[in-house]
């Protein structure tokens, strides 16, 4: 069974986002097929350049780039909202694509649920 | 640096409904102090001068946004302090 | 000793040397060998590039895998170098924060 996790809120903001990738780990562990879409505010997830020690956090940035290691199949940006907050393939952490949001995509896995 | 009538601290992301209201309600003698998630507006095109427009600097580092702004629109936490303070009042979006 | 938590886990990553690993390991009843030590390095780059110990045994043997491939990358290999929980274990050794998804 394949899963998407949709996560659409901004990064550093609520936890809802982190136990998103925490459920996406967990599959992986199991090695569940499971693949993260980042859409809205939440493509701000995949922005290079993250520096959380100020806001005393773990960089987003940096936790995401281990879940290809840990077997996420791929991490995923809707191209509406990279437009949005002006991010081209270029400005997001290697590994992710930018991809239509839309039942072209969604009708590809069994399962798709939001954060939070 | 000036001092404002308001000082706007908006925290919330661009698709948040209060974003807009926020926006909206910022008079031509307010000011605009971005912090945590109100951080991402400096990727839009805002309709405020940017003497008037700030954003807190480590919430901009978080998020990788540091060169989307110029030096002098960024405040540090005793900066947001001082901006405060200098406003008639302050209005936590 | 550097400050630790109520599970031995050290309080901050930056306090950790190899003879406080050492130190950690004794009270498991580890003698460290080379083996243990690449196991121990890797985990402290991977800390250092993702800033999360890998969060459970299994995601512990996947990037073990990873890096050094099947031979390494299996948790009967792990097991036997760091005995009860080989990630909470190796992590307690390795000076990193205590696995999330371990209990």
């Amino acid at each position: 069974m394949s899963t998407l996790i949709i996560i659409d809120q901004p990064p550093y903001g609520s936890w809802d986002g982190r136990e998103a990738l925490d459920m996406a780990f967990s599959l992986a562990a199991f090695d569940q097929p499971v693949s993260l879409l980042f859409c809205g505010a939440g493509v701000n997830w995949l922005r290079k350049g993250q520096d959380a020690a100020k806001v005393q956090q773990k960089s987003i940035e940096r936790n995401l780039s281990a879940a290809p290691i840990f077997g996420v199949e791929a991490l995923l940006a809707d191209s509406d909202a990279c437009g949005r907050y002006g991010l081209a393939e270029s400005d997001l952490l290697e590994h992710a694509i930018i991809t239509d949001f839309g039942p072209e995509l969604t009708n590809r896995f069994d399962h798709v649920a939001f954060a939070g | 640096m000036i001092s404002f009538k308001t000082l706007h601290i908006l925290n919330k992301p661009p698709e948040h409904s209060r974003f807009s209201l926020c926006l909206a309600a910022i008079g031509p003698e307010d000011g605009l102090l971005l912090t945590e998630n109100g951080v991402l507006a400096v990727t839009q095109r805002l309709a405020i001068h940017r003497e008037r427009c700030f954003a807190l600097a480590p919430d901009l580092e978080a998020r990788g946004l540091s060169a989307h702004l110029s030096s002098d629109q960024t405040v540090s936490f005793d900066g947001m302090v001082g901006l405060a303070a200098s406003a008639q009042n302050v209005i936590s979006w | 000793m550097p400050e630790r938590n109520n599970e031995g886990f050290l309080e901050s990553a930056e306090h950790w040397n190899p003879k406080v690993a050492e130190v950690i390991a004794r009270e498991d009843g580890i003698n460290l060998s080379d083996n243990h030590w690449e196991i121990i390095r890797f985990l402290r780059v991977f800390y250092k590039q993702h800033e999360i110990s890998p969060p459970s045994n299994r995601l512990f043997v996947k990037a073990v895998k990873e890096a050094f491939g099947e031979a390494k990358g299996n948790s009967i290999y792990l097991m036997q170098l760091f005995p009860g929980t080989p990630a909470k274990t190796a992590c307690r050794i390795a000076g990193l924060p205590r696995p999330t998804n371990c209990l």
